[in-house]
């Protein structure tokens, strides 16, 4: 019995790893692997190794570098904004009034339809000829807006839809991380005289650290490999200022057929998405 | 410092500061003119907001309902002008739902259905042992094993999707069920629960069950499962929602209209037949959303819970 026993631990873990390796970790290594592999498939060698050349190629060509400015600026804007709404909209959750329950439940919503039908729902409300958020700025006396039709305010668009879905998820996580603070401790701090603010800043926000860490990294890797919002609504334009990083590498691959410096593009990002996350380590860890 | 002592400093420190203070003695003062009113202040300034982003969140999920059931020429009629009738059925018909149906959307539905609960009961399973083992068994490699899984739990899912791919083609897999459901029955989300809550389990429990001569796995099923419920509940919300909303991998990997899921359905109303079929892409739109809102809001105590302790502890 006692021998048999020893491969059991294996033997249930068996299926789960198998799946894992092969659908999540070779994926990425075949991913990597491939950006050093041109494109052309010779019958006897299969792909050939081209080295550095994928790299070289896209360091040459304008469209990337574009495509690393817009995927920093959009990072740069929609992680720390959705971060601090999150904090803001936890806080106002987390009072304790009449109807809270409710409100709760309705920040729920965006949180679990997909993102495909939430893009597609704001890509049609915010459309520049017949979308109802004009409709309401013609009706307020303001001007009708390009909104994803111009250079000029895709961007800050994309960021406000992607924020309708991510401000009340994220903020799940912080209204968990204040419902763990001991109600006695901001009061002792009141009772002191501390005033709101002060007490929010004092005691609230650094015990708040650690899940706002969290939070800002997890935000940050799903927006730096950010792919349904220019995929559904904008095509990466107008003139390239939504085309963030995922989105060329898919069109690398799968428009144009040039699978190596597809490969290469997410090679890249990953590799700058890694370092992003050292960053947040090193400067946001509690330090204890 | 006794009670009394600090109470006078409270009120003096709520003097010299000019401001009200709420606290324990709130109540107290709420009564006197000026805490009363800024409480009342309070509560206007907290149900304001409340509002305005409540608004904001439905807006436009009311408006594509109500959208759903009017008809296709009066859809716009009440955008531009805008009035507030834009959020009403105008002309009410179901024709948008009729005529979607006998399309093949109840066809794409059940396919969605299946396909969900499918992988529900692999991933579960699968999920289960794991995270069992990982919670309950000491041996060689698990440290490994473990930071294998939650490697892989956190790479983005995007970065995998091409080679993913092209796995899938060298496979033959293209166009097969398998394709939808074999990639998504392994969740590190899962295995993560499931080894917290069979953490928790008291070892009484289970070495009652190993003095009694019970295998593995009729503890697993005999005594452990019953215990699992909320896990397995959570769990299944997690599983179901990422196959009901995932819209680019069936896509990509079964285009045939045999498999045809909801949300390949929904952006194919949307891509192809935006111009003039508003009413279709409105219903499809908004049965596609429904169904999450009716899984999630009477099993919220769940989901949320899931959601956090997937992050919170990992």
């Amino acid at each position: 019995m006692a021998r048999s026993e020893r491969w059991t631990p294996y033997l249930f873990l068996l299926p789960a790893m198998v799946l894992l390796l092969f659908w999540r970790l070779v994926p990425l290594a075949a991913g990597l692997r491939e950006s050093f592999y041109g494109n052309a498939l010779n019958l006897t060698t299969g792909r050939e190794w081209v080295g550095l050349d994928n790299f070289r190629y896209l360091f040459d060509d304008p469209t990337f570098w574009k495509s690393i400015r817009v995927t920093f600026l959009f990072n740069a804007i929609v992680n720390p904004l959705q971060v601090a709404l999150a904090v803001l909209l936890a806080l106002v959750a987390n009072q304790k009034v009449r109807g809270i329950a409710f409100f709760r439940t309705i920040l729920l919503l965006p949180v679990a339809i997909s993102i495909n039908i939430a893009t597609l729902a704001w890509g049609i409300a915010l459309d520049t000829n017949y979308g109802l958020v004009n409709g309401i700025l013609e009706a307020v006396g303001l001007e009708r807006q390009p909104f994803l039709r111009s250079a000029d305010q895709a961007m800050p668009t994309m960021v406000a839809i992607v924020s309708w879905i991510g401000v009340p998820f994220w903020m799940l996580f912080i209204l968990a991380g204040l419902q763990s603070i001991p109600g006695d401790l901001i009061e002792a701090a009141r009772i002191d005289g501390a005033t709101r603010v002060k007490a929010f800043f004092g005691i609230t926000l650094p015990l708040l650290r650690r899940v706002i860490l969290f939070v800002l990294v997890a935000d940050t890797v799903i927006n730096f490999t950010l792919f349904a919002p220019p995929y559904l609504l904008t095509r990466g334009g107008p003139s390239q200022t939504t085309n963030l990083m995922m989105y060329d590498a898919w069109k690398r691959g799968f428009v144009y057929g040039d699978l190596g410096s597809s490969a290469a593009m997410v090679t890249i990002l990953l590799g700058m998405l890694c370092l992003v996350l050292l960053f947040q380590f090193a400067f946001l860890r509690p330090k204890h | 410092m006794d009670i009394r002592q600090e109470t006078s400093a409270q009120t003096q420190a709520s003097t010299t500061a000019g401001l009200p203070v709420a606290g324990p003695r709130a109540e107290q003062r709420a009564r006197s003119g000026w805490a009363s009113l800024s409480r009342i202040g309070r509560h206007v300034a907290i149900y304001g907001v409340l509002i305005v982003i409540a608004i904001l969140v439905l807006a436009p999920l009311e408006w594509v309902a109500a959208s759903s059931f009017t008809t296709r020429e009066t859809v716009w009629k009440h955008v531009l002008p805008f009035s507030w009738r834009a959020f009403l059925p105008d002309h009410f018909t179901l024709d948008g739902y009729r005529q979607i149906f006998e399309a093949g959307y109840g066809r794409t539905m059940a396919n969605t259905f299946v396909l969900g609960t499918v992988t529900v009961v692999l991933s579960l399973t699968v999920g289960s042992l794991a995270g069992f083992t990982f919670a309950r068994f000491e041996f060689r490699g698990k440290r490994f094993l473990w930071a294998v899984t939650l490697i892989s739990f956190m790479v983005p899912y995007e970065a995998t999707v091409i080679p993913a791919y092209t796995l899938v083609n060298d496979l033959g897999w293209i166009n097969s069920w398998q394709a939808l459901i074999v990639p998504a029955i392994a969740n590190g989300t899962v295995i993560f629960l499931f080894r917290q809550f069979f953490a928790e389990i008291p070892q009484d429990l289970i070495d009652a069950g190993r003095v009694d001569g019970a295998t593995w796995p009729r503890i697993l099923a005999g005594i452990v499962l019953p215990l699992t419920r909320p896990v397995i509940i959570t769990s299944a919300i997690i599983i179901f929602l990422s196959q009901w909303n995932s819209f680019f991998w069936p896509q990509l990997v079964a285009p045939d209209a045999k498999y045809r899921v909801v949300q390949v359905a929904v952006n194919i109303l949307g891509v192809e037949q935006q111009t003039s079929y508003w009413d279709r892409l409105f219903a499809a739109t908004t049965i596609a959303a429904l169904v999450p809102l009716v899984l999630v809001i009477p099993l919220q105590r769940y989901y949320v819970s899931s959601i956090v302790s997937s992050g919170i502890k990992g």
